[in-house]
Formats: C-alpha cells, structure tokens, sequence
C-alpha cells in the first residue's frame, strides 16, 4: 500500500470512528483494511489504532461520568452544610428550577436536575456538575421575589450547561486520569487499578469543590452564567430584572472585613450588575413582574423569613 | 478483489461498512428520560426509555429530535438526550446485557463509575450520600410544570426551546 493510499485510509477511518468507539467496528474496519490484501494485518490495526481519539479535556468526560462526580460533590456539599427540610420549599424550588432548565440549551443531563436548600444562614448558590444546584436559606431570605430565585437557579444551572465545575478540574490530573481508565469503552477495574481511580477520583473532587465552596470560578464563567440565567429566565417568562435587583442588594450589604462565602466566590457585584443592566437594554421587549408569582413566592419561603 | 486495487474504492468500501452499521439511529445518554408526543418538555410522554436504548432518527426540529422506539411508538426526545456517537456503545451493551444483570452492565460504564463511587463511599462513610439518593428521587412531572407556568403566567412565549 502507497503512503498516498495508506494516509486516504486512515483519514476515512478516523472520520468513520469518530462517530463510533465501538470494539466491533474497530475490529470490522481492520478487518476489511485487512482483507484487500494490500495492507498487512498489523498496518490495519495501527491504523484503526492512530484514528481513535484519545481522551484529555473535560469535554471527553461522558454525561454518565459527570454524573458521578457530580453525585459526589452533592454528598460533599450536604455534608458540610446540611439540608434545610422543608417538603413544601423543595417542591416549590425543585419544579421552578426545572422549568427554568427546560429554558436551556441543556435541559437533560444523565441524571436530570434536582434542587435543594441549605441549612445555612450563609449567602450562596452552588452547582454541582451534572445539575445538583444548592442555595442556601440565607440566599433564598434575601430574594424579594420569584423573578430573583428564578435568576439565581438559571445563573447555576448556567454553570451546569456551561460544564464550569468540570473545567475546575487541573489538566494534569485528568489526562493522568484518563490514562489509568484506558481506552476501553466500558470496564470494570481490579482492585488494584480500582484504589487507583478512586484516588484520581477523589482529587477530581478536591478541584471541583474547592472552587465551588472556597475559590470560585473563573470570573468569566460567572459572566457568562449571568448572560445565560438572563437568557433562560426571559426565555421561561420572567422579567429580566430579577439577578440585577439581587446584585444591587448584595452590593449595598457587602459586609467590610475578608470577604465569606457568596462574596469570596463571586466577583464584584458592582461589575456584574453594570453588565447584566447592560444585556437587559439590548434584550427589546421583556415580560413583566407579577404579583400572582411574587405571592406563591412569598407563600412557598415563609418558613425561612 | 481486483475493484478493491484503487484506495479510492477500497475507502468506498470502508464507508459502506461503517453506513450499515451506523444507519439514522440515536441513543439515549441520559439514565431515564421520555419520548413525548410534541417536541416539548410539558407534553405528554408516550413511551419510557433508558440509557443505551436505540432509536430510529426520523426528523429533527430546532433542539428536538422525532424518534421511532423499538416497539414502534413514534414521539420526540430532547437532543441532549441522546447522542449518535454512542450507537456503537450501545451495541456493545446490548450483547453484555444477554451476558450479565442490568447491575453488572452499570457497573461496567466507562471510567468514573459506580464502582468508583462505591469504593469513595466506603472510604468516607460520613458523607451524605443518602441525602443525595433523597434529593435524586424529586423529580417534578411534566403536569406539575405545566401547571406551574400556567398559575403564573410564565412559558407563554412558548418556554423550553
């Protein structure tokens, strides 16, 4: 076979296995490779094997992955800060917080979407990859209205559809992570190999949840989150000024001394809030506040007032 | 095999190979999720599906995918939730699925997996995995959805894309 005829088969090859990672298929492509005759039996698996993909950004981590490590992070997340239980609120926020995510461009994720409130007097929202969203009972106390609520789950669910948590995570770790998993479409580890991933596993979790509790994002994530939670909050029928009054609020309270919590994690207010007063002008027509939602709202958060 | 001497032909050959296995199938990515008659989440659902079903692709229309069941219910399914690259996943799935139980074939997911969760659960046993299987378990219904937009004014411009 001519290096001509050789590069043509491989170019076909990787655009056929980038649509698949089927075993099967692989074996299939070296096997017709194979029997023309003209490339030898070991030419055709090398070239099956250069036109796989090899896994190393977070966008190579799978729907069902994320969830996992999203699962691990909610389990890190209700340790620390404990669940505030009350029935009625969750139920409240859980179906507001879900037709705000059918408004995305991500409204189905592994193991869809699920809403909780903190027992915390703390002000702060967090995501947890693969949609687990938290807002704490000091955040949900200072909301005036649904408008509010509704832009501060979007602007999380923001960081869900954005997968903001999954590129918290060091480059370093997970190519070295990948490597340890391999290449194979699904497995199951020895326990040997098994302690390995889990300790890749846990310091996966250590560089999502240090962002999410102690560090924050990356200031354009949070721009970006806003921009989106204004998109899908107008897009669910809501008047867009909802995260802008929210900032204002939390602006005019910014308490003096080292920052904690929501003001540690976010950037400035002032800023956001310049920003978001910004995209809302060039948004046209926007529907209105209404009393009939800023009543149910009132109703639904009572136990935390 | 003299028709496959020419690389051009011998290419020919190797997509038609991959065009029969692929064909206009999808797979569902996400764990469980509905195929529903309108291409809307507030629709009714007409049929249950899981992670690693296949489906036929008849149609596609701004963000929804119009899908046949294997059972042969046709209805629409959100594109997020499901994937064409994951048809050779499936494929694979299907023969394990004859080979072992539906726990085995979980198990057996790609990388971090229940496996590995169970194994960090065990090494940190006061974390609050419970509270996450209880906050996995709220899942509002479509109908209470719709009837929460509708008793407040909201999804009129049409809501979810």
């Amino acid at each position: 076979m001519s290096a001509r005829a050789k590069a043509f088969a491989a170019a076909i090859l990787a655009a056929a296995l980038a649509l698949t990672g089927c075993q099967a298929v692989k074996q299939g492509a070296a096997d017709v490779l194979a029997s023309t005759g003209k490339v030898s039996r070991e030419d055709a698996d090398a070239l099956v094997r250069t036109a796989e993909t090899l896994r190393s950004t977070f966008a190579d981590i799978t729907e069902e992955e994320e969830y996992y490590i999203g699962r691990s992070t909610a389990a890190l997340i209700l340790s620390k800060y404990g669940l505030y239980r009350n029935d009625a609120l969750s139920a409240y926020v859980n179906v507001l917080g879900t037709a705000i995510a059918y408004s995305s461009e991500r409204p189905e994720t592994y193991g869809g979407y699920h809403f909780a409130v903190l027992a915390s007097d703390e002000v702060n929202a967090m995501a947890a990859p693969g949609g687990f969203i938290f807002v704490t009972k000091g955040l949900v106390k200072r909301c005036a209205d649904e408008e509010t609520l509704a832009a501060i789950l979007a602007h999380e669910i923001g960081h869900v559809a954005g997968r903001h948590g999954l590129q918290s995570i060091k480059k370093s770790r997970l190519v070295d992570a990948f490597k340890l998993i391999g290449g194979e479409a699904a497995r199951q580890f020895d326990s040997e190999e098994l302690a390995k991933v889990t300790a890749a596993f846990d310091g996966v979790l250590g560089d999502v949840v240090e962002t999410l509790v102690e560090r924050g994002y990356d200031r354009k994530f949070e721009y970006e989150a806003d921009k989106l939670a204004l998109s899908y909050t107008v897009r669910t029928g809501y008047a867009p000024d909802g995260l802008a009054a929210f900032l204002r609020g939390m602006e005019e309270d910014k308490p003096a001394g080292p920052a904690a919590g929501w003001f540690k994690t976010h950037p400035s207010a002032a800023e956001r809030s310049a920003r978001v007063k910004a995209e809302i002008a060039a948004l046209g027509a926007v529907p209105v506040k209404l009393a009939v939602r800023t009543a149910r709202f009132a109703a639904a958060v009572k136990p935390v007032r | 095999m003299r028709i496959l001497a020419r690389p051009t032909a011998l290419a020919v050959a190797v997509l038609v190979v991959f065009a029969f296995l692929l064909a206009e199938t999808v797979a569902v990515q996400v764990k469980t999720t509905s195929v529903r008659k309108d291409p809307k989440f507030t629709s009714a659902a007409v049929a249950a599906i899981r992670a690693g079903d296949t489906l036929e692709k008849l149609a596609t229309q701004s963000g929804w995918v119009k899908v046949r069941t294997k059972s042969g219910v046709v209805g629409w399914v959100h594109s997020t939730a499901v994937t064409a690259k994951k048809v050779s996943l499936t494929a694979s799935g299907k023969t394990m699925q004859t080979q072992a139980s539906a726990g085995e074939v979980a198990l057996a997911a790609k990388g971090f997996n229940k496996q590995v969760e169970d194994a960090y659960r065990s090494a940190n046993p006061n974390l609050d995995f419970a509270g996450v299987d209880r906050l996995e378990k709220i899942r509002p219904t479509a109908a209470e959805i719709e009837a929460f937009l509708k008793a407040g004014r909201l999804g009129e411009s049409g809501g979810a894309q």
